[in-house]
């Protein structure tokens, strides 16, 4: 089982990265902007096997996908790491605390905003400095991560369901 | 199913050792990294501001946390400025160097300690360059009108001559006053002032508190600090044959806490016969000087750049750089057939960009 | 179908959260917009006083008193230039077009600035000669 797990993870992990080279790929019309269709498996990785398994998922996801972008030890990797740990250590303790609070897309919703706050603050700290800049832009990133954030939390919610019955299937079978 | 498995499992979990090891680790590089970019980058901004005083353009650029403070300092660069250039203004009746000019032949004139040291700062280097530079040679320049391209007659300019002797020029530190021995002589200051108003306005930047920024005053800059990210300041070199905005700069140079001042054939001048008639003028000869079209020093102060590029170009590149080397000063010079002489100092310091 | 079952699970926390982080984001957008016209400016001064602050956005043509009479200054495509003046040597005139930095005409006492006053990436920071 143990072993088993980690395979999980494993594939979990290889999914977000996928995911994550995927969005990298699609035409932006803003550099910075992102779907954060890795969060979708965040998000499922939480439900299935909780705030810790999250967590790794995204550090592995965020090392690997900025050691691939060779972006690692620069701005871009800094940015990812802290948006997206911040994200999912949120949405973790918001869900072990309370479970049945927020459904996926609540959390989802929860997660691209803290994604996108800390983004902004690290930016602002190590690279921008111009107040005026991040808060123009802070509203736009608000309502673009809700947006975002809701789509990824209904595919995440969908892929819950199904995960959980074909599990169920395959624990029968065995 | 299991929901949060990692957290009961013993080899990679929250709660192992070896996971909060990772962790820690991980934290302790992404402190690392987060401290070093925050040193670099301070919260200093660069402000600028031009304005027109001493009847040319004058920018000063400071480095400053707070726009209320760069202000502030500016502004009162900007008045030390505009009081130096009311003190040493040439063509006004009331400054005190008309005084001088006024009083000539008869008695000596008392004047501020800025004027005292502006006139000696100003034989001083008349003594370097061997009278190559002379600012008593305002009984010539004062014929010359480049405006109205007025060209004078040669025994207007012989006779302007004889009044051309920085030797004639008596100081008495005692008395803060200033002599000029014969009836008719004029000094015209026009090639230290600006360099010595750039030295005085960083004094007062730094008394404001500001530890970096630019004084240009026409060309003549005086640099101190450096930018916001530690790099030199950047000098672009004027490009004495400039043809269009493209090729304006001929090379650019750093600069930390140094002057820099460029004297050009190009900057007064017509053209009469085909021949250029410009505004540095040889006091052996009371006509535009040849030997060079543009000669660029750096120093340690703006007003010694100032007179000491008006001095060399009137020498030509040979003598000017023994004079650099005598010096210790650092300097470029491109001579009349477009040759560039460089003091070794700078090699690795400057970039050329456009060919004269 | 799968939709739908979707659209049950969402919580009330959910709704109340959607709707309040539409709500502010939109807002504080709106606000954002009237709050910070951080727009570079041209900055028009005669004998060091300032006597016109313009938006580069705006194409027009302001004439600057001076002491010798109008320096005409026009903007156009977040560009400026000085279009006419009573000076004797046009020396602003020839300058032409810039996007940052300053126009000057002597004579007449004008100076105009374009750009934050912040320029990081200028390529000299002053010239001599």
């Amino acid at each position: 089982m143990q072993l088993q797990d980690k395979y999980r993870i494993a594939i979990l992990s290889a999914y977000a990265l996928g995911l994550h080279g995927f969005e990298s790929l699609l035409p932006s019309p803003i550099p910075w902007l992102r779907l954060g269709l890795a969060n979708i498996i965040t998000i499922t990785t939480l439900f299935l096997y909780g705030t810790g398994a999250a967590v790794t998922v995204t550090l592995i996801r965020v090392v690997l996908g900025s050691l691939f972008a060779g972006t690692f030890p620069g701005p871009a990797f800094i940015l990812s790491l802290g948006g997206g740990l911040a994200s999912a250590l949120v949405m973790g303790s918001i869900f072990s605390v309370a479970p049945r609070l927020f459904s996926a897309i609540g959390l989802s919703i929860i997660g691209a905003l803290f994604h996108n706050l800390v983004q902004l603050v690290i930016a602002y700290f190590l690279f921008i400095q111009k107040i005026e800049a991040v808060l123009l832009i802070t509203p736009l990133m608000v309502l673009l991560g809700t947006l975002t954030g809701t789509a990824n939390g209904a595919v995440s919610g969908l892929l819950i369901k199904n995960l959980k019955i074909s599990g169920q299937k395959v624990q029968n079978v065995d | 199913m299991k929901i949060n498995f990692i957290l009961h499992n013993p080899e990679f979990g929250p709660g192992s050792l070896r996971y909060i090891f990772s962790v820690l680790h991980l934290s302790a590089c992404l402190l690392l990294l987060v401290s070093l970019s925050a040193c670099s980058s301070q919260k200093d901004r660069v402000f600028s501001k031009t304005r027109v005083l001493m009847d040319t353009a004058i920018t000063i650029t400071v480095v400053a946390a707070s726009q209320e403070g760069a202000e502030k300092a500016i502004d009162s660069a900007f008045r030390e400025i505009e009081k130096i250039g009311k003190l040493s203004d040439f063509y006004s009746s009331g400054s005190e160097i008309s005084l001088i000019n006024k009083k000539a032949g008869i008695s000596g004139v008392k004047v501020s300690p800025d004027v005292l040291q502006l006139v000696e700062k100003a034989v001083y280097v008349s003594e370097k360059t061997g009278g190559a530079y002379d600012m008593t040679i305002g009984s010539v320049s004062g014929l010359y009108d480049f405006h109205k391209k007025v060209l004078p007659g040669k025994d207007a300019v012989r006779k302007g001559l004889r009044l051309v002797n920085y030797r004639d020029i008596s100081i008495d530190r005692s008395v803060s006053s200033v002599f000029l021995k014969k009836e008719g002589m004029l000094i015209d200051p026009g090639g230290i002032t600006k360099g010595y108003a750039a030295d005085k306005a960083l004094e007062c930047l730094k008394k404001e508190g500001i530890a970096s920024g630019i004084i240009s005053v026409a060309g003549d800059i005086r640099a101190f600090g450096s930018k916001p990210d530690g790099r030199p300041w950047n000098i672009g070199i004027r490009n004495p044959r400039a043809e269009s905005r493209e090729d304006d700069v001929m090379a650019t140079i750093e600069l930390m806490d140094a002057a820099i001042s460029t004297s050009g054939d190009y900057e007064r001048f017509f053209f009469s016969d085909n021949v250029r008639y410009h505004h540095i003028l040889d006091p052996r000869t009371g006509r535009p000087a040849s030997r060079c079209i543009s000669v660029s020093i750096i120093a340690d102060e703006a007003a010694y750049t100032d007179a000491f590029s008006t001095g060399i170009f009137i020498m030509g590149p040979e003598q000017g750089m023994k004079v650099l080397e005598e010096m210790k000063f650092n300097g470029v010079i491109v001579d009349n057939r477009g040759r560039i002489h460089m003091t070794p100092g700078i090699g690795g310091r400057i970039e050329f960009k456009n060919s004269p | 179908m799968n939709l739908r079952i979707l659209l049950n699970t969402t919580t009330p926390a959910d709704k109340v959260l959607f709707s309040l982080l539409i709500i502010v984001s939109l807002s504080g957008y709106l606000f954002a917009d009237k709050l910070l016209p951080e727009n570079p400016s041209v900055r028009i001064e005669v004998n060091g006083k300032p006597v016109y602050i313009l938006r580069v956005t705006e194409n027009r043509t302001v004439p600057v008193k001076g002491p010798h009479g109008y320096t005409y200054v026009e903007i156009k495509d977040q560009r400026v230039r000085i279009s006419g003046s009573p000076c004797a040597n046009k020396l602003c005139v020839q300058q032409g077009w810039i996007s940052s930095g300053a126009l000057v005409c002597l004579p007449n006492r004008v100076v105009v600035t374009i750009g934050k006053q912040t320029e990081e990436n200028m390529p000299v920071d002053a010239i001599t000669g």
